[in-house]
This record gives structure tokens, C-alpha cells and sequence, in this order.
């Protein structure tokens, strides 16, 4: 017998069915404790985070929709949006000097990564099309959930040149994945 | 502030760079407008693959029976029908017997019961209510919470049958927010996705979802029935 996918899991537990939950999150929970904790630098907080997420993932279980992207990417999301709402509740105090703030994320290598979920090949490329401070921007706020001041500091660039580069980013990758 | 502005901002929401006061400037305005709404949930869902690159973590243990011990209680199974109970109370030896009693009582089977969503928004706001008939497959959606639609722009309903692999369009969403139909095509069923999206004047016109979704659910039995 076949493992159900992702997908199916979150199909059952729209279902109320409540073992699928305890399946997702036991496939799961490693990699998303990942996401909250690269935002967040805090254990506690990012059990925090991830504890509401896995709620909201029970209610919004139904929402997701597999013909819009991948499953993954959708768990992600919702776990992402938990961790930003605490950063930003504690006000984003976040140190940029913490040396577990890696920049392998942003290494071009890294990005191999994302061939790993269904969505994640086209999105390479298109990242791998920007010039690299771009793209190095997008992915440590994306990935670290750093403000535009604090990319600043960590780039050594001025604050108004960040805002610049990262909005040009995401308008060459709007374009590209259209 | 220009379209292409309000779409950079959709971005740099989604991103997450925005400060805390600006980020909470962008919640209040999704509120009343679906439209930067789904610009959000189209560049969430276009950067989401980034996830991956977070270096994995394992939690600490316990995790899952702090969650587990605040989960909603799931919904209850549905009640075995009073006719088949009795059935089962029988012992081994009554099978026949009892056979006789099920054919002389069993009533008509029930018909199946009312199918239901509600359609949330992508900060858990409700904003649709959707009822289902299974019996003559007749869709009723009702507003809970009715926003004026973006000018030039229309909303139109679709619903798409588990394993089907395009939307059906069930029609556009009158202003005030509410509609029922039937359509040939459809019925109603426990799973089918149901969303709204927002089109160009008159509806989609290649018969399949152009404008970035608004609000989407999925049809589940009704609770106590």
C-alpha cells in the first residue's frame, strides 16, 4: 500500500479526520519547525509559531487546492505567516549579527533545493535570472524574514537602494513566472 | 498609489520586509478589498516554494501533544441509521428473524443531507456562506460580510468535483451577494471545491478561471444532520 500524499492527508483532514493531522505533522514538523525557526531565532517561539499553525492548518485544511501549487509550499505558507505575525507582535528585534543567521540559503547551490517541490524548478530559474544582490535580498527576507533595514545593515547597502533592488526583484519574477 | 505600486506592496507583504505598522496598514485595506487581497495570495503562492530553503529543524518533543491537546474535537461520526442498529443487536441466531423484522420496518433510506462551506478569506475571515441540496442539486451561496467588488471587475462562482481537473462555472455573483443555482452538470458532493474569483465584465470568457481567487472552500456534510 502506497504512503497517502501530502495533498490526501490535507483532503482528510478537511474530512475530520484527525489522524491525518498527527501524519502531516510527523512527516512534517522537522522542516517547518525549520521555516518558523529561520524567522524567529527562538525555539520556544517557533513551537510557538508552529502550534499555530498546525490549529490553522486543521480549520483551513479545506482551502487548499492542489491544482494551485504544491502541498509543501501551501504548509509553508501557512507556518511563514504564524512566525511574521510573532515577529512582527515583538516588534522585529531580531538581531542581524547572530551567527546562525547562515547565507547559505542564498548561495546559488542552495537554491537546488527547490527542485525538490513541484513549483520550486521554475522559480529556480527565475531567481537565478536576477543580478545576485536581488536576489540574495528576496531570499533572506523571504527565508530569514528580515525587514528592509535590516537586509541594509547586512548588505553594507543604503536603505533606499535595498527597498529599490528588492521591488525590482519581484517585479522580474512576477514577470518571469508568468 | 498606481496598480503597479499596489502590487509591489501586495509583494513586499508577502515577502514579509513590510514594517509592523506597515503590515498592519495592508491587513485593514485587505479587509474591504478582495482585490489586494488576491494580490497577496497570488504572490504568496509564487514565492512559497522558498520554504524549502530553510535549514530543517527538528521541534522540541512534545510539540505534538501541546497541539493535540488544543485541537477542535473532531466532528462526530454520523449515526448509524436506527434500522441497521437494531440489525447488529440481533444475535447469530436471530440473523434470519431479524432479516424479516429489517425488511417489514426498514423505512426509505434517508436521503443524503444538506452539504455546506463557508468561503474564507486568506486571514480566516468569513465571507461566504454555501449550502448544497443533495436531492435536487440546487447551490445557494449568501454574503456574510458583502464588499463592494473592484470597478469593472465581477466575481464568478465555480465549483470543481473532486478529480475533475478544470472548474465549472456556476455563474457570476450578483452584487448584493447572493445566488442559487442548479447546473446540469454539477452535483453537489462531499470534497467539491467551491470558489470565487474575480473576472473582466460579462465572466471569464475562456470558460475556465482567469482572475486570482478570492475565496474558496470545500463542501462537507452539514454538522448534525
Amino acid at each position: 500500500m502506497s504512503e497517502s500524499s501530502l495533498a490526501e492527508l490535507l483532503a482528510q483532514v478537511a474530512a475530520g479526520q484527525g489522524e491525518a493531522l498527527r501524519r502531516i505533522y510527523e512527516r512534517q514538523s522537522v522542516r517547518l519547525f525549520g521555516v518558523a525557526n529561520a524567522i524567529l531565532r527562538d525555539r520556544d517561539q517557533a513551537a510557538d509559531a508552529l502550534h499555530t499553525a498546525f490549529l490553522s492548518i486543521q480549520r483551513r485544511a479545506g482551502q487548499y487546492d492542489p491544482a494551485r501549487g504544491a502541498a509543501e509550499a501551501w504548509l509553508g505558507t501557512v507556518v511563514r505567516n504564524a512566525a511574521l505575525d510573532i515577529i512582527r507582535a515583538r516588534g522585529r528585534e531580531t538581531p542581524t549579527d547572530d551567527p546562525t543567521l547562515g547565507d547559505t540559503a542564498v548561495e546559488p547551490e542552495a537554491l537546488s533545493a527547490l527542485e525538490a517541490i513541484e513549483t520550486g524548478a521554475r522559480l529556480r530559474q527565475c531567481l537565478e535570472g536576477l543580478p545576485e544582490k536581488n536576489r540574495r535580498g528576496i531570499v533572506l527576507a523571504f527565508v530569514h524574514g528580515l525587514s528592509h533595514p535590516q537586509i541594509a545593515e547586512r548588505l553594507e547597502l543604503p536603505l533606499g537602494t535595498v527597498k529599490t533592488w528588492i521591488r525590482r526583484g519581484l517585479l522580474s519574477l512576477r514577470e518571469c513566472l508568468a | 498609489m498606481t496598480p503597479e505600486e499596489r502590487d509591489l506592496l501586495a509583494g513586499e507583504y508577502a515577502l514579509g520586509t513590510l514594517t509592523a505598522a506597515e503590515a498592519q496598514a495592508v491587513e485593514a485595506a485587505m479587509a474591504n478589498d478582495p482585490a489586494l487581497a488576491a494580490q497577496v495570495l497570488d504572490w504568496q503562492r509564487r514565492l512559497a516554494p522558498l520554504t524549502v530553503l530553510a535549514a530543517p529543524e527538528a521541534p522540541p518533543p512534545g510539540l505534538w501533544a501541546r497541539i493535540e491537546a488544543s485541537l477542535n474535537p473532531a466532528p462526530p461520526p454520523r449515526a448509524r441509521a436506527p434500522w441497521l442498529t437494531r440489525f447488529w443487536a440481533l444475535g447469530a441466531t436471530a440473523v434470519a428473524a431479524g432479516l424479516a423484522v429489517v425488511v417489514l420496518t426498514r423505512q426509505p433510506a434517508p436521503p443524503p443531507g444538506p452539504l455546506m462551506t463557508v468561503l474564507l478569506t486568506d486571514r480566516e475571515a468569513p465571507a461566504f456562506l454555501v449550502e448544497a441540496d443533495r436531492r435536487d442539486g440546487e447551490i445557494r451561496l449568501a454574503a456574510l460580510n458583502n464588499r463592494p467588488v473592484p470597478e469593472g471587475r465581477v466575481r464568478q462562482l465555480w465549483a470543481l468535483p473532486q478529480g475533475a481537473t478544470a472548474p465549472t462555472s456556476l455563474g457570476l455573483v450578483p452584487e448584493d451577494g447572493r445566488i442559487s443555482v442548479r447546473h446540469a452538470d454539477i452535483r453537489p458532493e462531499p470534497g467539491m471545491l467551491i470558489e470565487i474569483t474575480l473576472e473582466p465584465p460579462g465572466g471569464s470568457p475562456i470558460g475556465r478561471p482567469t482572475g486570482p481567487v478570492l475565496f474558496i472552500g470545500r463542501l462537507l456534510p452539514a454538522r448534525g444532520t
